[in-house]
């Protein structure tokens, strides 16, 4: 038990976001009860956490830098028009034979065009050194247009049934894509905490300037971790595009507040250098059982917005309150030594 | 002393950006005029005037944000709940005035911003974060509070009708006719009004001192929560104005509208060199880069192209600008050895 405490202890933000989560999930339990949680409820509901999740994994990212990406829903949009395309049978026609080779090809092609847009992202950040709100605005904005421009803003529709199936299959109790979602996490959280890569992305997000002094590649860096986005960002589109079983530019917009909410609410500081992997998790868990109960209680997406909207900024009001202590005190600077010493002298 | 003035004003020297952005806009409009020769007109002049007027004046608020270094992406519900709900109001009075509609819509416009105000000071937060936060509250509760009826040209109030379709001259020919906004002078006015807070007034100054460092500009006496409360109120009122416009030019009313597209009118400023680490900015980058935004919003047709290009071409110009003026930054950083995380 006492381990458990020490656990805890050792990391504030996931005590705090582990009772809000279980409090808010027992609450819900006992309001709704089966309604939400019967197996097929917690299915659909990891089922739609999935296709959100991998977005909000690459926002994560994307903090951890200091850095933010607007252009994650955008790059996604894109990914998945590339990728029905491809399986639309419009360029290459669909026979039973070749169906197979068809998925995979979509497959890579989402996952490239994914990677592509990253490492545009993490170039203009890394080498042309734009801030990454302003780059990822600028690409968020180029990667719809290349979307509209290459579909007249028309939804592409797939002609491959048994990709489909990716969304609708199941390992166990738990559905594909859920699976997926929960290996990236791993994998992403293994590289973070265990590798060299790792450290290098919460040191720079700590001090960039530091970190090229130590004689660290702080651009290859950037540019490493906008292309793991990138690779996020194609996951994401492979789901919606299995899930929705067709694609449109502008599919989920309203992705891209939830995603820094989440984000956010996790603990992670967007000034970079801070956030853990785990507690995206949780993070994520607790804002879809939330959605979940908002629409069993049949709010309207308004109503579902002000709650967003609200939380997001109760959350950063709060983290600062609990991070600087005292209100104030991270804003201003710790007084010089002259200033300290006039200070002293002045109490006596 | 005023003929000094408009003579320094006219002759400053423009920016990189300023010049950068003349000559691409240059070449589009050669291009597109040896395209199609009906583009060349004074029609096609005063309809983007009457297009790109409401984005223009969004566009000048965003500027003071940006300078003050902040990013603000609530203008646009600001402008949809100032304007829905002064309608609403005017209607359930039943005064049909235009200056009670504008005025209406121009003080909630400033009481909300002085909320975002309030949030980004006391709670330290990023302003992205904070307004990305409150514009989903505000048009939230708004649709919740009033509801969300549109409303088409019946219903419109008339004197938003007369104001929308008002024309300060009209050139007649054969068979058509088209005239120059009301909304042109106003935006006039407001980029004149924007000027002289920005230049001529020590709240302005302020503005430009806060953005570009806020610790030395409070330890040099300037009041920071009272220039956040001017930057957030100011934007709040022209975004308030800006909705009658829109609504007016629409003859329609549709709260659903215009949310959405507020990265757009950023992205427009951003393009003029205003730089999102506060300090920096000027109206004419501000007018040249909404201009230039509008062109390829209202124009390409002209070229033959669908508005499916419309995002495809800014966002193209977009990105290369970005990378054109902070590529250029970084090397005059690493000669004068400067090292920063921007």
């Amino acid at each position: 038990m006492n381990k458990v405490f020490k656990f805890l202890g050792r990391d504030r933000d996931l005590s705090i976001l582990g009772f809000v989560t279980t409090a808010v999930i027992v609450v819900l339990y006992l309001m709704l009860g089966s309604r939400l949680f019967s197996i097929g409820g917690l299915q659909s509901m990891s089922i739609q956490v999935s296709e959100f999740g991998f977005l909000a994994l690459a926002m994560g990212l994307a903090m951890l830098v200091a850095g933010i990406d607007l252009s994650v829903v955008a790059a996604a949009g894109l990914s998945g028009v590339m990728a029905a395309l491809t399986m639309s049978g419009e360029f290459i026609p669909i026979t039973p034979e070749n169906e197979t080779q068809i998925i995979i090809l979509g497959v890579v092609v989402a996952l490239t065009t994914g990677l592509l847009t990253g490492l545009l992202n993490g170039f203009i950040i890394a080498k042309l050194s734009v801030p990454p709100i302003l780059a990822t605005l600028g690409t968020m904005i180029l990667y719809t247009g290349i979307g509209t421009a290459i579909t007249s803003g028309s939804s592409i529709s797939l002609k491959v049934p048994s990709f489909a199936k990716l969304a609708t299959s199941t390992v166990g109790p738990l559905p594909m894509v859920f699976v997926m979602l929960l290996a990236t996490f791993i994998i992403v959280s293994l590289i973070l905490t265990r590798t060299r890569f790792g450290r290098k992305v919460y040191l720079f997000g700590e001090n960039e300037v530091a970190v090229r002094f130590s004689g660290i590649k702080s651009e290859r860096v950037i540019l490493m971790t906008y292309a793991i986005i990138g690779i996020l960002v194609g996951l994401a589109a492979i789901v919606i595009i299995a899930r929705a079983n067709s694609m449109r530019v502008g599919f989920g917009e309203s992705y891209l507040l939830q995603a820094i909410l989440v984000v956010v609410l996790a603990g992670f500081n967007p000034l970079g250098g801070k956030g853990r992997v785990l507690n995206l998790g949780i993070a994520l868990v607790l804002l879809q059982v939330i959605s979940t109960s908002m629409t069993a209680f049949a709010f309207s997406p308004y109503a579902k917005n002000i709650v967003w909207g609200g939380i997001l900024i109760a959350v950063m009001g709060m983290n600062h309150y609990l991070r600087a202590g005292a209100p104030r005190a991270r804003r201003q600077e710790p007084p010089s030594e002259t200033v300290a010493i006039a200070l002293e002298q002045s109490r006596r | 002393m005023m003929r000094n003035v408009t003579t320094r004003v006219l002759n400053r020297k423009m920016t990189p950006m300023e010049k950068f952005l003349l000559a691409i806009m240059a070449i589009y409009i050669v291009i597109v005029a040896s395209q199609s020769p009906k583009f060349f007109s004074l029609e096609t002049a005063f309809d983007l005037a009457r297009n790109g007027s409401g984005a223009m004046i969004l566009a000048l608020g965003c500027l003071i944000v940006l300078i003050s270094g902040g990013l603000d992406v609530s203008f646009t519900a600001i402008a949809i709940v100032g304007g829905y709900s002064s309608v609403l109001l005017s209607r359930a009075l039943g005064v049909d005035n235009l200056l009670f509609i504008v005025a209406g819509a121009v003080i909630i416009g400033a009481l909300l911003g002085s909320i975002n105000a309030v949030i980004i000071h006391f709670f330290q937060l990023s302003t992205l974060i904070a307004t990305l936060g409150t514009a989903s509250v505000f048009h939230g509760a708004m649709v919740i509070l009033l509801g969300s009826k549109t409303f088409t040209r019946a219903d419109v109030p008339q004197s938003m009708l007369d104001f929308g379709a008002f024309s300060i001259f009209t050139i007649k020919e054969e068979n058509s006719q088209y005239g120059l906004t009301i909304f042109f002078p106003i935006v006039i006015a407001v980029g004149v009004l924007t000027w002289f807070l920005l230049y001529r007034t020590m709240i302005g100054r302020s503005v430009f001192a806060v953005g570009s460092d806020p610790e030395s500009a409070s330890r040099i006496g300037i009041n920071i929560l009272r220039t956040r409360l001017f930057v957030y109120m100011y934007v709040g009122a022209l975004s308030g104005l800006m909705g009658i416009i829109y609504f007016s030019g629409l003859a329609y009313i549709n709260p659903a509208a215009l949310v959405g597209t507020e990265l757009g009118v950023i992205a427009a400023v951003v393009i003029g060199g205003a730089k999102l680490t506060g300090g920096e900015g000027t109206i004419l980058g501000t007018v040249l880069g909404v201009v230039l935004w509008q062109l390829f919003q209202n124009t390409l047709v002209h070229l033959g192209l669908s508005s499916s290009f419309n995002d495809l071409f800014f966002g193209a110009v977009l990105v290369f600008m970005l990378g054109f003026i902070y590529l250029r930054q970084r090397q005059a950083n690493k000669r004068a050895l400067v090292f920063t995380s921007n």
